[in-house]
């Protein structure tokens, strides 16, 4: 092994689902650690991780039971001072892990963090991780009792990173986490919620538009709810739309509590995809939209990018607000050539391999997390534009974007925002150039 | 409650201090783990991470390759990334996981040296302990796997035990360390973990002397002293100026320095250098040697007998990381002087402002 593994998509879909090679998959090998897989590689590492996403209930604050090392980085993450005063940490040592002893002091524990605080938690969320996930512990149990003794709701968080590739991984755990102390309330028809991120949709997002064009008056996230009542009306929504798909588990859970029917959408950039599920997602709720100034402004913003920079060649990674695979297939459908993807192809993408091995056969795939990347060589890539954080540590002098910014871009707006800082950076990198 | 932390977010644990000290040396490095602890080592505990292409890579274990204990399966993955890379050996680390599961790591250590013809070191560290215990153990490990041959002592070589950027937190800091030993008339320096090689460890037995300069590296010079006789000295011949610069402030003062125990013990002698009749302290949440503690120096066992030894000291100056700010009594007023420890909030010196 003296050179990163890649495979066309052409032989890639050739061998078909069942016969991804093993250098693509990540049980199959050690899982290369590099800047450019810290995100996922780490989930608490970078951007919302169980810890952070935890938070997302407001007012409250996080407990986290576990040894000193699973605490480490929510330093990093403390870096906002406003959230560094919400994490709280019991540390477990050799002794707690072998008798357990540790569970009988996490009530105290939630009571001294709830008197420690100025003003009292909304809610203390117990982060557990792989320690309790192998001794088996009863945290909803234990969790029942912090919250009787300290008068105040506890809720747990499975930071479970050896069940990552399970029935219920930990940022579709989370989901059911935060959501979980939602109490039932009367239904508002015109009340929605949008489940699926822990920060806002781009305020330019058209959703926002087309909802209230079909009577919603109130569209609530839980990344905008300014404080614990507000988070609690969200019990009152009408349905729920999940944006993505790690908050399938959560809105079940809510329509089995609360009664609140969820629907799904995808995050695309293929424009005729995007007007077919909002057709879809109309027909769902009894109204029709009209996307199509929406999307003849996307589909404008890419052309002029098109006149403005021609043909450019591509390289996609995963560390972005996308799937690389779909996006990879929108920019080689509208004309743009993709050299490289770097992505976990599994089998909610796989239809995209087939799509791009059918127009752009000679695009090579390479997984971020093969130990052979650390021979990754780019001179030789043809590609002139990158897109994603990975993407960008693997040709540093290129142009391209991270696009893998919090606020979370959706729809028609979605596809010409990233046009637009697309267009923004080759500008740049003209100017400096120059 | 001891175990609680309400100021502080957590220290450097052992198994980043054991990836610290042999992140240098060329070797493949797994963390046996699924993937977070990996993340927090390299994404936050490792500087030189960042900059530079590194093996080190996460043992991916899953919940069925903890229940079944499949180590036979690791060592396959060991050997297929080590297969034609032209790595000089393996470590493999331990973490929560294993040390749950009671991994054997002896038996990990020859599987991985029988099925990759190359030397293995194994650290079981558990993330339950500080870094120093972890760099503690794998120095010495590297020592006693590489350093077996006696060579001839070479009178004008020094070597530097202790140093990595968890403790002197500066990525240039191998060469400042080394630096200031030329100055002092060394004509070759090996500062071990930060610029010396895995050839400089073979040899290890031709320097004349070793340096300690934090209590992670005296496990690996005793048995350095024991094997073939190499004296050591228990020293920090470098500083950061810029903290050095404002010692003066501190004479007449009762001050507190909390450090990795040899960086805090050369603040002292630096204070008290010049003014004798100041009274320094020295305490630190990591390893405190007896040996090199003085009346009145305590090691720090919680942030809760912390805040009470601060408060009831009588301090008027405390130099430490700025991050330890939080937890000093608001009540009082000190005179802070900035030293940073990497181990405790990620801060380079460079950063200092």
């Amino acid at each position: 092994m003296n050179r990163a593994y890649s495979i066309t998509a052409a032989e890639l879909a050739a061998r078909g689902r069942e016969g991804i090679p093993p250098e693509l998959l990540s049980s199959a090998h050690l899982i290369y650690s590099s800047p450019a897989t810290l995100a996922f590689n780490s989930p608490g590492a970078q951007g919302f991780g169980v810890k952070r996403a935890g938070l997302a209930v407001p007012g409250s604050v996080m407990l986290l039971v576990a040894p000193a090392c699973c605490g480490r980085n929510t330093a990093a993450l403390g870096c906002e001072a406003s959230l560094a005063e919400r994490f709280f940490y019991l540390m477990q040592d050799d002794t707690d892990i072998v008798t357990g002893r540790h569970l009988a002091r996490i009530p105290e524990a939630v009571k001294e963090v709830c008197d420690s605080c100025a003003e009292r938690p909304s809610a203390v969320m117990i982060c557990i991780t792989c320690v309790d996930a192998l001794l088996g512990t009863d945290m909803e149990r234990v969790c029942r009792k912090a919250s009787e003794y300290a008068g105040v709701p506890v809720v747990p968080c499975y930071m479970y990173a050896l069940t990552r590739e399970g029935r219920l991984p930990p940022m579709v755990s989370v989901r059911r986490s935060v959501y979980s102390l939602l109490q039932p309330r009367e239904k508002v028809a015109s009340s929605v919620n949008i489940l699926g991120f822990f920060s806002p949709l781009r305020d330019d997002s058209e959703l926002y538009t087309l909802l209230r064009s079909a009577g919603i008056r109130t569209i609530r996230e839980i990344s905008r709810c300014a404080d614990y009542a507000e988070y609690q009306a969200m019990a009152e929504a009408n349905f729920n739309l999940v944006l993505n798909q790690e908050a399938r588990h959560a809105a079940a859970d809510l329509q089995k509590r609360l009664g609140i029917p969820s629907v799904e959408l995808a995050r695309l950039y293929q424009t005729d995809k995007i007007a077919n599920q909002y057709r879809l997602l109309g027909q769902a709720v009894g109204a029709e939209f009209d996307d199509a100034p929406f999307r003849e402004c996307a589909e404008k913003t890419i052309s002029d990018f098109r006149d403005r920079f021609g043909h450019r060649s591509f390289a996609v990674g995963e560390w972005l607000n996308a799937d690389p695979f779909e996006l990879s297939l929108s920019l080689i459908r509208n004309g743009f050539a993709v050299s490289e993807i770097y992505g976990t192809v599994g089998g909610s993408n796989f239809v995209y391999v087939r799509k791009i091995a059918a127009l752009s056969p000679g695009t090579k795939i390479y997984s971020n997390l093969s130990p052979s990347m650390m021979f990754y060589d780019g001179s030789d890539s043809p590609c002139d534009t990158v897109i994603g954080r990975d993407a960008m540590y693997y040709h540093p002098g290129l142009p391209g974007v991270p696009w893998n910014e919090e606020r979370q871009p959706f729809g028609y707006a979605g596809v010409a925002a990233l046009f637009g800082v697309l267009g923004k950076a080759l500008s740049e990198k003209k100017e400096s150039a120059r | 409650m001891k175990s609680l932390l309400k100021h502080l977010s957590p220290f450097a644990p052992d198994q980043s201090g054991a990836v610290s000290a042999l992140f240098d040396f060329g070797g493949l490095i797994v963390i046996c783990d699924a993937g977070g602890c990996t993340g927090n080592i390299c994404g936050f505990d490792e500087p030189r991470w960042f900059i530079r292409r590194s093996a080190v890579f996460s043992a991916g274990l899953r919940d069925m390759d903890a229940i079944l204990g499949r180590d036979d399966k690791l060592v396959s993955k060991l050997q297929s990334a080590m297969d034609g890379s032209g790595l000089k050996f393996s470590a493999i680390i331990g973490t929560p996981v294993p040390a749950i599961i009671a991994t054997d790591f002896k038996a990990l250590k020859r599987m991985a040296e029988k099925r990759t013809g190359l030397p293995a070191i194994t650290v079981p560290t558990t993330g339950t302990r500080h870094y120093d215990r972890g760099a503690s153990d794998a120095w010495l490990e590297l020592f006693k796997t590489f350093a077996t041959e006696r060579h001839a002592v070479d009178s004008g070589t020094v070597g530097i035990l202790g140093a990595s950027p968890l403790d002197f937190p500066s990525l240039d800091a191998g060469e400042l360390l080394s630096a200031a030993l030329v100055a002092e008339g060394w004509k070759s320096v090996r500062c071990y973990g930060m610029g010396a090689g895995l050839d400089d460890v073979r040899t290890a037995s031709a320097v004349a002397k070793n340096l300690v300069v934090s209590p992670a590296g005296l496990a690996a010079a005793k048995y350095l002293l024991a094997t073939f006789g190499t004296p050591y000295e228990v020293r920090c011949p470098w500083l950061p100026p810029q903290m050095l610069d404002a010692l003066p402030s501190l004479a007449g003062k009762k001050t507190l320095v909390i450090h990795q125990q040899f960086a805090a013990n050369a603040v002292r002698d630096a204070v008290l250098k010049p003014d004798a009749n100041s009274q320094v302290t020295v305490a630190s949440w990591f390893m405190m040697e007896p040996d090199y503690m003085r009346e009145n120096d305590f090691h720090i066992e919680s942030e809760e007998a912390f805040i009470e030894a601060v408060a009831n000291g009588g301090y008027d100056a405390v130099v430490c990381d700025s991050r330890l700010r939080t937890v000093l009594p608001r009540t009082q007023a000190f005179h802070i002087i900035d030293f940073p420890h990497f181990a405790v909030s990620g801060r380079l010196f460079d950063e200092v402002k």
